[in-house]
């Protein structure tokens, strides 16, 4: 498998890629890879990824970048491929060449300030190492940096950009508004692409959106296992990249049932992710560090392990395919992290609960401002519950603001915490 | 015995039956794994005895890892809130401010941490930042807290980087400022920042001072009147890390 990944990178992948410096540092990342032991679902997301680009570089389809949020279940009920960003700069954060990417996003005058996952999806768009998009679609919620980077983007390339505007609130005014939303944006796609949002597709992407959904939620019961079969760290690699790229298409079920099948292996044997697990931990926001560090590592060597994280938490019902638009609106309005932080405070507490741990690690990504600025009222709430929670502030994807011995610190003293 | 390797200077703390029999302090300089036998030999021969005679040996601060004869290693957050708890045992906020970081410590009434906060990665609020200056300024580190009583008038100092605030220290001078009203202006920036972390966490009095910058009485007066009320302070504040360790042992 990984043979064929080397082969597909160099020559035909992304072509353009290696003719640089940091081409073959992506290339390097890859084939570190090869050494480890990995399971179908992670070979299934390989997959999805590098057929991805290539398909982006030989402009097979038109190519649609989505922000994080954006249901993919839009893209794949025009029969798009979606694209996204984000993933990619985790990914070139993970292979160890974000900074590369960042530097040169800085070199060409973006701000410091800018969240550094931005400033690495900058980076690889200016370089081209990302295929230039024919469309891109953004969301104004959550995350407050996407719109303007996906603003920013479309100038760059000259293709147009659809942000969908998410209110704030969820009655039944809001859900209108975005009901309008979301028909607007699939009349842009279709003038835009020259396809048509056709209502079979439309109702069967809902179908395989849900059935996804289904396994996800099995997955995440299997996850209540002591000790826990998977570990969180990797729940917010790969698997949150599917979670975000997929639902709603076939690879999408196909992956997710993979990784329940690997999960169920290992909970059945009662194998956990370590030797002897003395904590369990629920790791807040959507992020983690996806450069190379410590973190898991250390946790890990202290007995303690991640065992659920908010990221892949289910919170939506399931939809109706004969409404698909009215049932993505009422989705997408349903995430805890929309609204006052009340929601996503109650959704915490209930993980905290139902996955039985003994503490949490609320990751501040700095860029995150929806995430951080709530992180000490997470903490209190979870406090008052008697559940110890460490706010860490860190960057995700900039390495230089990543200190091992500072980091290691806190985390040592926070299980010292929990006794 | 207790041994806390910073990044500034090391200590070292031998218990006997529950009482400090020897201590030592020494600078850290650039090799850690001397630093620490070099403190722990300090200790042994103040208080006569052998290494054999120690019964085991705590290692804690930044450079715990580095200590080869140490037993254990407990961070210095854990051992500051027992060395508090220890000294002053109705202590609910521990302020640590040591050579390279600054922490705020929650702890119950039997000295176990509830919840913490430290600086970022900034060295604003440390010793190492009173030290470069003190070096700025030309006058001798422990002088700084009796300046800065004399001072007559407010100086603001808004930069706390560490480099930024050394230009900006020099700038002050060639601008007529007297330095005693540049320490007072350095103590009381440094100490805003420490509130402000310290208002993170819910924090309940009495609170103690440690870590070498508590011997500085300018920044301890700073912090004082910004938490309106009174700060504790050990006999030997910059002890209480390696006292916390030989505790732990």
């Amino acid at each position: 498998m990984f043979e064929g990944i080397r082969t597909e990178l160099a020559p035909r992948v992304i072509k353009g890629l290696l003719r640089s410096g940091f081409a073959l540092e992506l290339a390097k990342g890859a084939a570190k890879w090869s050494s480890r032991k990995e399971s179908r679902a992670f070979k299934l997301w390989l997959d999805f990824l590098f057929d991805s680009m290539k398909g982006g570089f030989r402009r097979e389809r038109p190519v649609v970048w989505i922000s994080a949020f954006t249901p993919s279940e839009i893209p794949y009920a025009f029969n798009l491929d979606p694209m996204l960003p984000e993933v990619i700069a985790c990914l070139a954060a993970h292979m160890g060449v974000s900074d590369s990417a960042i530097s040169m996003a800085e070199q060409s005058l973006y701000s410091t300030d800018l969240c550094s996952f931005y400033r690495c999806g900058v980076g690889l768009a200016l370089g081209e190492y990302l295929p230039k998009p024919d469309l891109i679609i953004s969301t104004s919620h959550l995350c407050d940096g996407a719109h303007r980077f996906f603003h920013n983007m479309s100038q760059l390339f000259g293709c147009d950009h659809y942000l969908i505007d998410v209110p704030y609130g969820n009655g039944g005014r809001d859900r209108a508004y975005l009901v309008d939303e979301l028909y607007d944006l699939a009349d842009f796609i279709g003038k835009r692409t020259g396809l048509h949002l056709d209502d079979e597709r439309a109702a069967e992407v809902i179908e395989l959106s849900n059935r996804t959904r289904q396994v996800m939620l099995e997955i995440n019961e299997l996850r209540r296992r002591i000790p826990s079969p998977f570990s969180g760290s990797d729940g917010m690699s790969y698997v949150l990249g599917m979670n975000f790229c997929t639902l709603g298409s076939q690879l999408g079920l196909a992956f997710f049932r993979a990784l329940q099948g690997m999960i169920q292996e290992r909970a059945s044997r009662g194998k956990g992710i370590i030797g002897e697990e003395k904590y369990r931990l629920l790791w807040l926001h959507h992020i983690k560090p996806y450069y190379p560090n410590a973190i898991f590592d250390i946790l890990e060597g202290l007995g303690a392990v991640v065992s659920f994280e908010e990221a892949n938490h289910v919170y939506w019902d399931p939809m109706d395919p004969r409404h698909p638009l009215e049932s993505l609106a009422t989705k997408m309005l349903s995430n805890f992290g929309c609204g006052p932080i009340e929601h996503r405070i109650r959704a915490i507490l209930e993980m905290a609960g139902k996955y039985r741990v003994n503490g949490a690690i609320h990751f501040s990504h700095w860029g995150c401002r929806q995430s951080c600025g709530g992180s000490h009222m997470v903490r209190d709430a979870m406090r008052e519950r008697g559940i110890p929670t460490l706010v860490l502030d860190g960057d995700g994807a900039d390495v230089r603001n990543y200190s091992e011995g500072q980091t290691r610190t806190r985390l040592e003293a926070f299980i010292e915490m929990l006794g | 015995m207790g041994i806390d390797i910073g990044s500034l200077s090391s200590e070292a703390v031998i218990l006997m039956d529950g009482q400090i029999v020897s201590y030592s302090i020494i600078p850290t300089g650039a090799d850690t794994q001397k630093a620490a036998r070099a403190c722990m030999q300090e200790a042994l021969e103040r208080a006569h005895l052998k290494f054999e005679d120690v019964s085991a040996t705590v290692a804690t601060g930044y450079g715990r890892i580095s200590v080869p004869f140490a037993t254990k290693t407990v961070t210095e957050i854990t051992c500051h809130a027992r060395g508090a708890h220890k000294l002053s045992p109705n202590t609910r906020t521990v302020i640590d401010m040591g050579g390279q970081d600054s922490k705020v410590i929650s702890i119950d009434t039997d000295g176990r941490v509830l919840d913490f906060v430290m600086n970022d990665k900034c060295a604003a609020g440390t010793g190492r930042f009173l030290e470069v200056m003190a070096g700025a300024l030309e006058v001798d580190l422990v002088e700084m807290g009796d300046r800065s009583a004399r001072a007559k008038n407010g100086v603001v100092i808004s930069s706390m980087c560490t480099v930024f605030a050394e230009s900006e220290v020099i700038s002050l001078i060639a601008a007529g400022c007297s330095k005693n009203d540049i320490i007072r202006g350095l103590h009381e920036a440094i100490s805003k920042r420490v509130f402000a972390m310290a208002g993170k966490l819910r924090m309940e009095r009495p609170v103690t001072m440690t870590g070498g910058v508590a011997k500085n009485k300018g920044i301890v007066d700073a912090l004082r009147r910004l938490l309106k009320g009174e700060i504790h302070v050990p006999e030997e504040p910059q002890i209480v890390g390696a006292l916390g360790a030989a505790l732990s042992a």
